[in-house]
C-alpha cells in the first residue's frame, strides 16, 4: 500500500486505456507518453497492462506502507526517497514507511511510476485508467490509499537500467499523416500546413494539446464523424487542437492531420510556449 | 447508394466513409456495414465507431493495414442485405417542471411559442439515436420539430446535471454524464443513461427510437428511487411507418 501525502499538478493511475467501449463513447485514455510508461513497466518486468501512477510538472508524495521495488521514466523529474536523490530509469527498491518524494522536471512533460506487479487500483470497464464519470476518481487526492499487487521485491533480483533515446524529448519534429479532411484543403494550403511550426499553448491537458500557429488557415466544420487520439482538428476560425489521449469519441471539426502513435507520445512531453515541427509522412511509407 | 472511401486513419485505424450526411438509409447502411465487419473480421478488429455516415474501425496490432483495406475492400462490393429488425420505441420518462427546465422559458420565446407548446412539440416525434459520442452514452438524436430549434447558450453552463435534456441548435440530447455544456436545459429524466455497473453500459443504442414522456414532480421522484432499486419497467411502443 502507499499513501499519498501530495497529489501533486495532476497526478492519476492509467494504463494502456480502455478499448472496446468508444462505440458508447468512452474514451480509450491511457499514458500520456506510452513509450515512457512502458519503459517504467519494463524496468520492474512488469507485464505490459500493469497500471502505473502518471504526473505532470510537480509530482506528488508518497508514503510507502509495503517494501516493494519501483522504477520512475518520462520527464526529467527530481525524485528522492528520505530526502536522498534516486536516478530515474532505474529498478529501486523501497523499504516501508520510506517516503517517495517527486518535484519539477528539468526537461518534458510527464512521468511514471512503477511498482513491482502493478498498481491494484479500481478496474472499471476493463481499464484502471481514470476518467471522470467512469471511475471513481479524476485524479489523486491527499489521503487517498491505494493497493499495489502483491510480488514479494524478494523475487526482483535484476539492476536493469535504460533508457529512452534522449531525441524522444530534445526533437521537435512530430511526424503525421494526412487526415480524413485534408485533401479538402486548397492545395497551396495543403503545402503551408505541413510545413508549419506549432506552438503548444497553456490550456493544453489531457484531453488536447491546443496549438498556436494555424491561424492563416480555416475549415469547414464537417458532420460529427470519428476522432480519436492523434487527430489533428482545425476550426472555421483557424484554432488548431491536437487530440490527445482522453479526447471525446466523435467530432464535428475538420479532421487535417493524423499523429502517428510515437508523435501523440513526443507531443505529451512538450510543455506550453514549446515548438514543434510538422513532417508529412505518407501512407505508403509504412 | 454510392460505393463509401476506404481510407487509413492513422496506423491503427481504417475509415470507411460515404458521402455525408444525415439521414435514416445512411444510418441503416452504417450499422449494416458495421455487423458485417464485425462478424467477418472479428480477429482483426478491435473495435467500430459508427456516426452519422462513417465507420471507423480499430485493428489489433500485428493486422497489416493495407492487407486488412484490400480484404474489407473486396467484402463492401457486396453488401448483403439484412431484415430490417422489429423496431420498438423506448419511452424516456422527463419532467418539463421549472425546477429542472432552466432554459424552457428561453426557448419558448425564441421559437414564439408557449412553454405547454414546446413540451408538446417535444414529446411528439419518435427520436431516432444515429450514434453515442460526446458523452459516455450520449444520444446523438434525428427529429427534433424545427420549431424548437434554439441556438447553443453564449456562455456555456460549468455543470449540467446527468439526466438533463436539452436543445443545441438543430438537435436535441439527454446528458448522459454530468458535463459542462452549452445546450438549453428544458427538462430532466430520472433514468440512468450510463452505468459502468450494467452491461452494456449505456442504456441507449444504435438504430434505437425514442420518445419523450412528459411526467410531473412526483413521478420524477417515484421513478427516480425505481432506477435506484433496479425495478423500473421501461415503456415502449411500436415504430410508426
Amino acid at each position: 500500500m502507499v499513501e499519498v501525502i501530495k497529489p501533486g499538478l495532476f497526478t492519476t493511475i492509467q494504463d494502456k486505456g480502455r478499448t472496446g467501449y468508444r462505440r458508447v463513447g468512452v474514451p480509450v485514455s491511457g499514458a500520456m507518453d506510452a513509450i515512457s510508461a512502458a519503459m517504467a513497466n519494463k524496468l520492474l518486468d512488469n507485464s505490459t497492462q500493469a497500471a502505473i501512477m502518471e504526473f505532470t510538472m510537480m509530482g506528488p508524495r508518497l508514503l510507502f506502507k509495503k517494501p516493494t521495488v519501483i522504477a520512475i521514466s518520462g520527464a526529467g523529474f527530481h525524485a528522492k526517497i528520505n530526502n536522498v536523490p534516486i536516478e530515474l530509469d532505474k529498478a529501486t527498491e523501497v523499504s516501508e514507511n520510506d517516503i517517495l518524494k517527486i518535484d519539477h522536471p528539468d526537461f518534458g512533460n510527464y512521468g511514471y511510476l512503477a511498482v513491482l506487479g502493478g498498481f491494484d487500483t479500481q478496474e472499471v470497464l476493463e481499464s484502471r485508467s481514470y476518467y471522470n464519470n467512469i471511475t471513481e476518481k479524476q485524479q489523486l487526492v491527499k489521503g487517498q490509499v491505494l493497493n499495489f499487487s502483491n510480488v514479494s521485491s524478494e523475487v526482483f533480483k535484476r539492476n536493469a537500467s535504460f533508457s529512452i533515446d534522449s531525441t524522444h524529448f530534445s526533437d521537435d519534429t512530430i511526424e503525421v499523416f494526412p487526415g480524413p479532411e485534408f485533401n479538402l484543403l486548397p492545395k497551396k494550403n495543403q503545402q503551408k500546413i505541413v510545413a508549419s511550426t506549432l506552438k503548444v499553448r497553456t490550456q493544453s491537458n489531457r484531453m488536447a494539446y491546443v496549438m498556436e500557429g494555424m491561424e492563416a488557415f480555416s475549415a469547414k466544420e464537417i458532420i460529427t464523424a470519428p476522432v480519436q487520439p492523434g487527430t489533428v482538428q482545425l476550426t472555421p476560425s483557424g484554432k488548431c487542437v491536437v487530440l490527445m489521449r482522453d479526447a471525446q469519441t466523435t467530432g464535428g471539426y475538420a479532421r487535417i492531420l493524423q499523429l502517428t502513435e510515437q508523435a501523440i507520445c513526443k507531443l505529451a512531453q512538450k510543455r506550453a510556449g514549446d515548438t514543434v515541427q510538422i513532417r508529412l509522412k505518407s501512407y505508403n511509407d509504412n | 447508394m454510392k460505393q463509401p472511401a476506404i481510407k487509413s486513419f492513422g496506423e491503427k485505424a481504417v475509415l470507411i466513409e460515404w458521402e455525408p450526411s444525415i439521414n435514416d438509409n445512411m444510418l441503416t447502411m452504417v450499422l449494416q456495414v458495421k455487423q458485417l465487419v464485425l462478424k467477418t473480421f472479428a480477429r482483426e478488429v478491435i473495435e467500430t465507431v459508427p456516426t452519422y455516415s462513417s465507420l471507423a474501425i480499430f485493428i489489433k496490432k500485428g493486422v497489416k493495414q493495407d492487407d486488412f483495406i484490400k480484404q474489407l475492400t473486396q467484402k463492401l462490393k457486396n453488401i448483403p442485405k439484412t431484415k430490417p429488425a422489429i423496431l420498438r420505441v423506448l419511452h424516456i420518462p422527463v419532467c418539463y417542471d421549472p425546477k429542472f427546465a432552466l432554459d424552457i422559458e428561453e426557448v419558448a420565446q425564441t421559437n414564439n411559442i408557449t412553454v405547454p407548446k414546446v413540451i408538446e412539440l417535444h414529446t411528439t416525434p419518435q427520436y431516432k439515436v444515429y450514434f453515442l459520442g460526446f458523452l459516455p452514452g450520449f444520444p446523438y438524436l434525428g427529429g427534433l420539430d424545427k420549431r424548437l430549434q434554439t441556438p447553443r447558450k453564449k456562455t456555456p453552463r460549468e455543470k449540467i446535471e446527468a439526466g438533463s435534456v436539452a436543445i443545441g441548435g438543430s438537435q436535441t440530447g439527454v446528458y448522459t454524464t454530468s458535463s459542462p455544456g452549452g445546450w438549453n436545459i428544458i427538462g430532466k429524466s430520472p433514468l440512468n443513461f450510463f452505468s459502468i455497473e450494467k452491461k452494456p453500459p449505456a442504456l441507449l443504442k444504435a438504430g434505437d427510437f425514442i420518445k419523450f414522456i412528459p411526467i410531473s414532480k412526483d413521478e420524477y421522484r417515484k421513478i427516480e428511487v425505481e432506477v435506484i432499486v433496479d425495478i423500473y419497467k421501461f415503456g415502449e411502443e411500436a415504430a410508426n411507418g
